[in-house]
């Protein structure tokens, strides 16, 4: 051994010839017999501790490989109490003060604070615990100063404490062993030699439980490093001595949960078993034969939450189950927390296998049977259990020592619940809401061509409903934001309706302040008032619009905003699932919302303006019978369109703002986002079909002018001298009923756009007006006849349209207006002024240059004395018959 | 004596000609590394420092174990399954103690790890149960302690006292 050499310097020359070093090599240094060192090292790695210290007995050599440290720090590491941060302390500070090995404790890593935990898990707790520790020695009766001493004991004992008081210093690592090896070999060899029994030494020494199962796992670990041959039959030994104790123990503690001894039996038999090894098998026992489980049946029965009749859910009943589930686990948790050790993990597997084996089967069973009988009842069972589990996960008491992540696994755990119903329930809610609109729709659609032929009729007052309007979208709003009812109240005796009933009676009455947005689903009765006043309002509203329910209806997109808000309340529930989940019910929601705008806007909406657009464009006033003094109705019909149009577009808006983007389902400025895109498109589609309807009504409000101006407008009006009352002398200033009639008509038809289309769209459309207006006017002027008596009157109602267009606030347009009451000036002169007259004609600035002179001149020949005074006119212009003069 | 195809030749300290095949030749790294970096053999390979009976033997294990998985790499767990001998390696190593450590020297100059496993395993073995006594005389060991030593090392380790 003294002679051992390294091995052939294989390899340390050049490549040359490869076996040259093979050829150098010889034998010569080898003596029979003996082995190189590393070789000899590596056979004492495969010795027994007891062998290896007799190999150090052999000769100094031998000794030295033996005690290698190395050798014994491994062993330690195997049993998981070697720390190499304190090794290093202790190198650097060469040997440290105990309180720094304490506070080196503390740091100790995962493996080590396994062996370290017993300990420290008994320290830990208060002096109750002590005294339920001291328990279990009944024939001693400790007092608590007593336990402590115990507790001192245990962690100072030799035998108990062993793997605990190992330090790690190195070059101490041998002796450190050595002293764990005293301490646990006995046991250990007594359990491997004489097979696992009651008798093992073990159980003969230590009486008490805890001390017994702090040993056997402190024997776990020792074997750990018994690596020479024959470790596997000496581990299996072992093994099978613990799972003995554990059985003992475990039964122990069984029947201490079934006798409810729990402060006691189960307390104590628990931490045996967390000290055994980490306790899962009592965490085991604890959750499969737990009473929450095994009792599920006494917390509610599927039956009870369906009724039978309606096959509606029953929302109390299954409120009545998370109620009594949540005081049931209330109580496991409260045995949970006294019996387990707080470092025990027993809430997780605990919390899901509720989910599993309670929550799961029932909702499964409730959704099951109700998607066969019901969906709509399906559909609020879902989101009403979910919204109620959510709840509940509320009312549960915390599990021991709580981490913040403690609410979000109960709420994955009613995720998991919920996420195999989810894809079903979105599905089924999308198609619901789908298949609800397009009934509602296709019904009052087949409603209105039952009754196609009685549409003509239209009995409208021309109102400004500007007020109303707002009102009706004030209380809109606020119902709005009010929650959906989907839980009812269980607080009161008499369980309310989901949906409240709308009851216009007397509900309107109520004071707007009394709304509320909060949130939350147990205030009902708040919810009575704003919807009802709604309804009070659409009630008023709809006997307003009456005239329009031909084209379409404001309660059909009443109910259908509320259906859709219905339906996405429900699914914005599920939001609350994060990732993959929660994406999807995104979309969903999104994807509802773009079914109300297609169903409500483009089928109900749109197509309304389309069928007014038709009705527009084929009305001849000539054709019609009776007239109505107050517009040309169907004129007066599309713009109560357009205000309507306008309200259900706002009602889109204001349910949109709330709804999707309050709940932050959507993002506004994405443009790329479906929902947005669908809203975007609606409005673009309804202004081009607004825009499409007034072109025509500017049509049809022209000819009504024109209509006016040639039958009303009598031939004396502006020339009185042909009449034939000769003593009329007096001047009358008053406008004449023609130009009172047709301001009457346009105005009422321009006053009923304010308020309802943006403020551009109505500027083009009363510069159109004005423009048209206009253009009558000058046609109508150049048919009349007017003496200088009749120019009075002219004036005065080129004055009346002037102020009219006033109203416009559209100064392009009012010189225009302004042109006509300078025009009109013409006919006051005198015959005897003809040079005035001439030089007013001439005058090109006096009228803005709208006309031109000729066409000054052509509005001068319907002077009633044209004749007379053109001779001199034309003189006094063209200088003709200046020389004849 | 060229090697063809999958034949290789070694030639032993005592220049006896050996026949092996490439797989089997190449359970030892040394030989396997050799023929990597040469390509084809084509000579005879010399193995010096081992003579004929241990290089038969060490070849009748190469090839009883020329299946076997590539040696792990050394973790902790692989140390400890292996540490029991199957039956044929039991077999294998009865044989006399000069014999046994011929063969370890073999492996560890060939670089085979099983099979020098399996030496060190039969070696620890023997020393198992063994007074120092006995332990010296087994490896021809010089006792170099003092009595005085001696006594102390006892003292140190009293816990590996007999049971």
């Amino acid at each position: 051994m003294q002679q051992a050499r390294t091995g052939p310097g294989a390899g340390a020359k050049p490549r040359k010839d490869v076996l040259a070093s093979l050829k150098m090599a010889s034998m010569e240094e080898i003596s029979r017999a003996s082995l190189p060192a590393e070789i000899m090292s590596s056979i004492l790695d495969y010795l027994s501790p007891v062998d290896l210290i007799r190999v150090a007995r052999s000769s100094k050599l031998m000794r030295e490989m033996a005690y290698d440290d190395t050798r014994w720090v491994q062993k330690l590491k195997r049993m998981g109490c070697w720390d190499e941060v304190e090794a290093r302390k202790h190198a650097e500070e060469a040997f440290g003060t105990i309180a720094d090995v304490q506070s080196v404790e503390h740091q100790e890593g995962v493996d080590t604070q396994q062996t370290s935990e017993p300990g420290s898990g008994v320290s830990q707790t208060a002096e109750a615990d002590l005294q339920a520790i001291s328990d279990g020695f009944d024939q001693i009766k400790l007092s608590t100063s007593a336990a402590i001493d115990m507790l001192n004991v245990s962690e100072n004992d030799p035998v108990l404490g062993a793997l605990k008081q190992v330090r790690s210093v190195r070059g101490e690592a041998r002796q450190e062993y050595g002293k764990v090896h005293a301490a646990l070999a006995p046991y250990y060899n007594d359990i491997v030699t004489s097979g696992a029994s009651p008798d093992n030494l073990l159980f003969k020494n230590f009486t008490d439980p805890q001390h017994q199962a702090q040993i056997l796992s402190q024997l776990q670990y020792f074997s750990e490093c018994d690596t020479s041959e024959g470790w596997y039959e000496r581990t299996e030994q072992l093994q099978t001595a613990v799972s003995m104790f554990e059985t003992a123990a475990i039964k122990e503690f069984r029947h201490g949960y079934e006798t409810e001894d729990i402060d006691d039996r189960m307390r104590k038999y628990a931490h045996v078993l967390y000290t055994l090894n980490g306790g899962n098998a009592a965490v085991e026992l604890f959750i499969h034969h737990n009473h929450l489980v095994t009792r599920r049946s006494e917390l509610g029965k599927v039956s009870d939450c369906i009724d039978p009749l309606t096959q509606r859910i029953k929302l109390e009943h299954t409120q009545a189950f998370f109620t009594r589930l949540s005081v049931a686990y209330n109580e496991e948790v409260s045995i949970i927390n006294r019996a387990f050790p707080s470092s025990v993990k027993v809430s997780t597997p605990f919390i899901e296998k509720v989910g599993q084996d309670v929550l799961y089967p029932l909702l499964t069973a409730i959704f099951d049977e109700l998607h066969r009988a019901n969906t709509e009842s399906y559909l609020t069972a879902v989101s009403g259990t979910f919204a109620q589990c959510l709840n509940l996960s509320d009312t549960l008491l915390p599990i021991q020592n709580v981490d913040d992540s403690f609410d979000e696994f109960l709420d994955h755990v009613v995720a998991k619940a919920y996420e195999p119903h989810l894809d079903l329930y979105l599905a089924e809610e999308l198609d619901h809401f789908r298949k609800l609109s397009e009934a509602a729709v296709g019904d009052w659609d087949r409603q209105l061509s039952e009754q196609a032929a009685s549409t003509e009729s239209f009995l409208m007052s021309n109102i400004n409903r500007q007020a109303d309007k707002r009102d009706f979208l004030t209380s809109f709003k606020k119902v709005i934001m009010a929650p959906v009812n989907i839980l009812p109240s269980f607080s009161g005796n008499k369980a309310n309706e989901p949906k409240p009933d709308p009851a216009p009676s007397d509900s309107s009455l109520k004071s707007p302040n009394r709304f509320s947005t909060i949130a939350s689903p147990t205030t009902p009765p708040i919810m009575e008032a704003p919807t009802n006043e709604l309804a009070a309002k659409a009630a008023v509203m709809k006997s307003k619009l009456e005239g329009i329910r031909s084209l379409f209806s404001i309660e059909v997109a009443l109910s259908l905003v509320h259906a859709a808000k219905s339906s996405l309340e429900r699914a914005a529930q599920f939001m609350q699932i994060k990732g993959e989940y929660g994406a999807a019910v995104k979309r969903q929601c999104e994807a509802i919302f773009v079914a109300l705008v297609r169903i409500l806007g483009n089928r109900h909406l749109i197509g309304g303006f389309n069928n007014a657009v038709d009705h527009l464009s084929n009305y001849r006033p000539r054709e019609q019978g009776e007239r109505d003094q107050s517009g040309v109705e169907p004129l007066v019909t599309f713009l109560e369109l357009v205000n309507v149009g306008d309200l259900i577009l706002q009602m889109i808006d204001v349910f949109y703002e709330q709804e999707l983007v309050g709940n932050k389902l959507t993002d506004r400025n994405d443009f790329l986002d479906p929902a947005v895109k669908e809203k975007k498109k609606f409005e673009q589609s309804l202004d081009e079909r607004v825009a499409a309807g007034l072109n025509k009504g500017i049509d049809v409000l022209m000819e009504e002018v024109d209509y006016i101006l040639a039958t009303r407008q009598l031939a004396t009006d502006f020339n009185p001298s042909v009449s034939t009352d000769p003593y009329r002398k007096t001047m009358d200033v008053s406008i004449t009923e023609a130009a009172a009639a047709v301001v009457d008509v346009v105005s009422s038809h321009t006053q009923m756009l304010v308020g309802s289309t943006d403020k551009s769209m109505l500027d083009v459309f009363n510069q159109e007006v004005g423009l048209r207006l206009f253009a009558a006017l000058c046609k109508h002027l150049k048919r009349q006849r007017i003496s200088i008596e009749g120019s009075l009157k002219l004036i005065s109602d080129m004055n009346h349209y002037f102020k009219f267009i006033q109203t416009f606030k559209n100064n392009d347009l009012l010189l225009y207006f302004k042109a006509f009451r300078e025009l009109s000036q013409i006919y006051l002169i005198d015959p005897s002024d003809a040079k005035e007259l001439a030089t007013i004609i001439a005058d090109a600035d006096r009228f803005n240059g709208i006309w031109r002179v000729e066409e000054v001149y052509e509005f001068a020949e319907r002077r009633a004395d044209w004749y007379q005074v053109k001779r001199d006119v034309e003189r006094a212009m063209y200088g003709i018959g200046c020389n004849v003069m | 004596m060229a090697a063809s195809g999958n034949l290789l030749t070694f030639v032993s300290a005592d220049n006896v000609h050996i026949e092996v095949e490439r797989d089997v030749a190449e359970r030892s790294l040394l030989i396997k590394n050799m023929l990597e970096d040469l390509g084809e053999a084509t000579e005879d390979i010399p193995i010096p420092n081992v003579n004929e009976p241990v290089l038969r033997k060490v070849i009748e294990w190469c090839r009883h174990h020329k299946n076997d998985p590539p040696a792990s790499t050394e973790d902790e767990d692989s140390r400890r399954k292996t540490t029991d001998i199957d039956e044929w390696d039991q077999k294998f190593t009865q044989v006399d103690q000069e014999m046994l450590f011929e063969i370890i020297l073999a492996a560890n100059y060939l670089d085979i790890k099983g099979l020098l496993d399996v030496g060190c395993k039969t070696v620890a073995n023997m020393i198992k149960g063994k007074s120092p006594e006995e332990i010296r005389k087994t490896f021809n060991i010089q006792n170099d302690f003092t009595p005085e030593e001696e006594d102390q090392i006892r003292r140190e380790n009293e816990w590996a006292e007999d049971r």
